[in-house]
């Protein structure tokens, strides 16, 4: 999805109130990180751990979360969940950050027949429904996990090339960097020490949302049955697991659901608190500049 | 300038060709580059998984042209699916391109009925929240929006088919034929996307709304509401078209998660179907339809702007 429509829900209402007081999202960014890092380690039982004996238990003082049709318990599940889709999505959108911003730097800097090359590509992919080209891509290198990774760099990365590009081309006739040039800094040096601080900010901004995007995508890809193997404590793959038990046993649904829910609202709105805090709401949509205040 | 927009036209059209042209050839190359010989995956899908000895694959591939050069290949494949053959099913062994088709129209109807759901819901909501603005309906409608960005489509789906089938049996859960069946995926799809595009046709909205001849209508009398409607809605209608032709990238995204969870048969889930049983040239044919009709989208809305932008009509 467009970056443009992205921003466009975040003038004001609830971001007013995150907004002027973000230490709270904050707060819950760290409580989730050190989930994230610690969870195994907090994690009651072994998450593969199958007991039929106490099999679709109710939650309470021996699980906490109850268990699911193996007798596998439901906090355990959810915690390495939480690792597992963490590091996947984030090995995903720094490697398409990194592999776009270099792309991007290079393109706006450098210009000529590279630029006009790059942004037909970036243009043409970012034509195509993503979920589509993902799912073919991850289904030619064999639907395992390996697969889905490589499926969602493969369209994710053309998002960062064409937001960095045009920050800088924006960036590229400015004092500092014409300053620089006059005396007789080298390319290489002018896009690494000036040009890359200056589109960091918004970088940071477009990573959340992306992070976001990416979390969504990973979770239901999984849900379709690629990347994790069956019984893999995730969370897209949990909720397909539970689906046949859904109307006995609503909250092995609705446990992962929220906890995706949860995740992807609270990078959302660190997105926003980044975006405020580097004024980029220009960036991601132009026409909104010649709003009136 | 006379005749400028037919150039601009022809601009559009000859770049449509040429992304599909880059689009067919990834395709075709996408299985060429797949681990494994292309000959041997196919002719073992043929006789059931077994490996078939070298000389029945070299004749295999002699007989199907495997063994000539790629650009030829690629030429004989793109030339069989213009004239409508999209190639053979490795597991039902029929021809796919009326399937792909059929399928196609059926996601179709799931698309568009989606995207009118969720313009008919978001276009009053939009202009609520403009003439409201900042009030406490405006809020809320930012917090469903961010609701409605950060919730799993497939959850989502579950949730309402356990509620509106599952529970209160009202609606099937799964399946095609009635227009009962359609509800739910429209609903599912509709409603996930109405959020985000209610944001953003009101920034569309307030974009106009704090221009002069917005105020010259405040001016000679007309209320916010009709001046609203009678001036800043029509202005704002390029970009509007422009926003849905947009949204249906993420609605068709959206789709192929609703189809495979409510059995509807559209291209969607023919898609992963294929996927899932490793039925090669079924999936090339369908992630061909797919692009093909996904740049003809954008082609019409691109045209559709240019005739309902007297500036752009002038101007291109």
């Amino acid at each position: 999805m467009p970056a443009g429509l992205r921003r466009s829900r975040s003038d004001l209402g609830y971001r007013r109130v995150v907004l002027r007081r973000p230490g709270g999202v904050t707060l819950l960014a760290v409580m989730f990180l050190l989930l994230v890092l610690f969870g195994p380690q907090l994690a009651p039982y072994d998450p593969t751990l199958t007991d039929i004996l106490n099999r679709l238990a109710a939650p309470g003082w021996d699980h906490l979360l109850g268990t699911d049709a193996m007798g596998r318990d439901m906090l355990s599940r959810l915690l390495y969940g939480a690792r597992l889709t963490t590091v996947a999505a984030l090995a995903v959108v720094l490697v398409t950050a990194a592999f776009g911003t270099l792309v991007g730097l290079a393109a706006g800097y450098g210009g000529g027949w590279f630029d006009s090359l790059a942004m037909r590509f970036v243009e043409g992919v970012s034509v195509l429904p993503a979920l589509a080209v993902s799912l073919v891509i991850a289904g030619i290198f064999g639907l395992g996990l390996k697969a889905v990774l490589i499926a969602l760099a493969a369209v994710h990365w053309t998002e960062y090339a064409r937001v960095v590009r045009n920050l800088t081309v924006v960036e590229r006739n400015k004092p500092y960097v014409l300053a620089a040039q006059a005396i007789g800094a080298p390319g290489w040096r002018i896009v690494a020490r000036h040009l890359l601080p200056n589109v960091g900010g918004p970088l940071l901004v477009l990573g959340a949302y992306s992070l976001s995007w990416v979390i969504l995508a990973f979770a239901g890809l999984s849900f379709l049955g690629l990347g994790v193997e069956p019984g893999t404590p995730e969370w897209g793959r949990m909720i397909a697991e539970a689906r046949s038990h859904m109307r006995s046993y609503p909250r092995l649904v609705l446990a992962p659901g929220l906890s995706i829910m949860a995740f992807v609202i609270l990078i959302n709105l660190l997105g926003d608190i980044l975006g405020d805090r580097w004024r980029v709401d220009q960036v991601f949509s132009p026409n909104r500049n010649q709003r009136n205040p | 300038m006379p005749g400028s927009l037919a150039t601009s036209l022809l601009h559009r059209l000859l770049s449509s060709a040429g992304l599909l042209v880059a689009v067919s050839v990834v395709g075709f190359a996408l299985l060429r580059l797949m681990p494994g010989d292309f000959a041997e995956v196919l002719l073992s899908a043929q006789m059931d998984g077994e490996l078939p000895s070298a000389e029945a694959l070299a004749a295999y591939a002699a007989d199907q042209g495997f063994d000539d050069p790629l650009p030829l290949q690629y030429l004989r494949w793109l030339g069989n699916a213009l004239t409508g053959d999209l190639g053979v099913s490795l597991i039902t062994g029929d021809a796919v391109t009326q399937e792909v088709l059929l399928r196609l129209g059926n996601s179709f109807i799931l698309a568009f009925a989606a995207l009118t759901l969720s313009l008919v819901i978001a276009l009053p909501l939009a202009l609520a929240t403009v003439r409201f603005r900042n009030g406490l309906f405006d809020r809320l409608s930012a917090a469903v929006a961010v609701l409605g960005m950060s919730i799993p489509n497939f959850w989502y789906a579950l949730l309402l088919a356990l509620v509106f089938s599952l529970t209160l049996g009202w609606l099937p859960s799964s399946g095609y034929g009635t227009w009962q069946h359609a509800v739910l995926p429209t609903l599912v799809i509709g409603t996930s996307v109405c959020g985000v595009t209610t944001r953003y046709i009101r920034s569309l909205l307030l974009d106009e709304a704090g221009r002069p001849y917005m105020r010259t209508a405040a001016a000679k009398g007309l209320t916010p509401l009709s001046a609203l409607l009678r001036h800043a809605l029509p202005n704002a209608a390029p970009a509007i078209v422009t926003l849905a032709g947009l949204q249906l990238a993420r609605i068709f995204d959206g789709v192929i998660i609703v189809e495979t969870l409510f059995g509807w048969p559209g291209i969607g889930r023919l898609l992963v179907e294929s996927l899932l049983s490793r039925d090669f040239p079924l999936m090339q044919a369908t992630f061909l339809v797919i692009a093909v009709g996904y740049v003809a989208i954008n082609l019409l809305v691109d045209l559709t702007v240019a005739g309902l932008d007297p500036r752009v009509r002038e101007a291109v």
